[in-house]
């Protein structure tokens, strides 16, 4: 604990005076970092979907145009988060 | 001796198809219609249903009520080994323990055969093929002439250890009732292997509710059971540990007095979500009817569970018992028009 506390201690000063002041990463790139996150977690909605749909259609393939827009309504949390670069660049 | 397997459950996928064949299950219309047919007219209709693979296969060999009840008990054993088919897991784990269930009918069964003489054939009939023992070690308990080489085979199983401590009784009273009572307490005790307390509506917990209400309800029936056969039985000695409602002694007194007993159910955890079925035992006069009415209030409330908690284990043991019922109907159905009794008969015998 206390030597994590120490090794930290020397850490900080050297992030804090690398960047001069300014943020540790550009506009651009914590946009990136939004889409990417934003996409990750419209997959891990899509896992439980996806596999749910899946059972649906192995009982009734009917159901294969409904379990497919169910499957993939999380993506709009993609676009959505694109809509952040657009409004970066 | 409980199952073990590592990996993450797979309930989305699972409990979408076991609600699929859920929603196909019969249901109050069709067991109308089917109370007023004859076994053809039955093995007819249920060709239009789940059960077309079932009477195609088995059709050219049998007919009649054999047919439906062949179909039955294959189709049975196919939806359950589909189940342990799809789940990964703990998922697995639960329902495998769980079809044990079917373990302990058909060593039970074969065990009543031996007693009885019966011809192998007609025992391996009545054998229903799910559950965690093999199609091989199924028939090499078939073939064990003697309960004492059906107990030697039993030796590595769950059932291996209460049937070794029952046969001695059995030995002397020459009855089968200590070693199926032994049958049931393993399957039984096994189910709740280390689950031991769990935080509230976590998976586990949830199983562990599900399997309560069950042993709850087991319990409850063999008190009346003994209660009204009037015999000089101590209820204890058929209780079934890990059920919440009752200890060993609160039994005793309940199993006299079904307004009590019913009073009792009311202020348990069960009592909102069964109202309609305890009106049901209330009013009921005839311990079949009783047992019914236990029955389907078991079944309301594994559907209160199922909906209540969709990705869980309660929905795949809410549809396995609907399952149950749903075999255990059409067979009364079936039997009972070959029987020739009256559809009203008939249909006080139907659980819905």
């Amino acid at each position: 604990m206390f030597e994590l506390a120490t090794a930290l201690g020397s850490v900080v000063p050297v992030l804090q005076n690398g960047g001069a002041g300014g943020p540790a990463i550009g506009a651009t790139a914590a946009a990136a970092l939004a889409v990417g996150l934003a996409a990750l977690g419209a997959g891990i909605a899509e896992r439980g979907i996806g596999a749910a749909a899946m059972g649906a259609i192995a009982e009734n393939e009917d159901l294969f145009g409904r379990g497919l827009i169910l499957t993939v309504l999380p993506e709009t949390l993609v676009i959505l988060a694109l809509v952040v670069v657009f409004l970066t660049l | 001796m409980s199952v073990k397997t590592d990996g993450s459950s797979n309930y989305e996928y699972v409990t979408a198809r076991v609600r699929s064949r859920r929603a196909k299950l019969f249901d109050g219309d069709d067991y109308r219609k089917l109370v007023r047919m004859g076994p053809g007219e039955i093995a007819r209709f249920m060709e239009e249903t789940e059960y077309e693979t079932e009477m195609n296969a088995l059709g050219a060999r049998h007919s009649g009520v054999d047919l439906v009840e062949y179909a039955l008990s294959e189709n049975l054993a196919k939806h359950f080994d589909d189940l342990l088919r799809w789940s990964e897991g703990p998922l697995y784990g639960y329902i495998a323990n769980y079809l044990r269930k079917f373990d302990a009918w058909n060593v039970k069964t074969v065990l009543r055969g031996v007693y009885t003489d019966a011809d192998r054939e007609e025992v391996r009939d009545d054998l229903v093929r799910t559950g965690e023992f093999s199609d091989r070690f199924l028939d090499r308990l078939l073939d064990a002439g003697s309960i004492e080489a059906v107990t030697d085979l039993l030796e590595n199983t769950i059932f291996g250890e209460p049937l070794a401590g029952a046969f001695s009784e059995y030995e002397a009273e020459d009855l089968l009732v200590p070693l199926e009572n032994a049958i049931d307490r393993a399957f039984y005790t096994h189910l709740m292997d280390d689950i031991g307390t769990q935080e509230p509506d976590s998976p586990k917990a949830l199983y562990k509710d599900f399997l309560q209400a069950e042993i709850d309800f087991r319990n409850v029936r063999n008190a009346l059971r003994i209660a009204r056969s009037g015999a000089d039985i101590d209820p204890a000695a058929y209780f079934m540990d890990g059920g919440r409602l009752f200890g060993v002694e609160g039994i005793r007194q309940l199993a006299s007095n079904t307004d009590e007993l019913v009073a009792r159910i009311r202020e348990s955890t069960y009592g909102d979500d069964l109202a309609d079925a305890l009106d049901d035992l209330e009013d009921a006069d005839s311990l079949i009817e009783f047992e019914h009415a236990l029955d389907t209030a078991l079944l309301e409330y594994s559907q209160t569970l199922s909906s209540r908690y969709p990705l869980s284990v309660c929905p795949v043991f809410s549809y396995v018992l609907s399952k149950e019922r749903e075999i255990e109907n059409v067979r009364a159905i079936a039997r009972g028009r070959e029987a020739g009794l009256s559809v009203e008969e008939i249909e006080t015998e139907l659980i819905q």
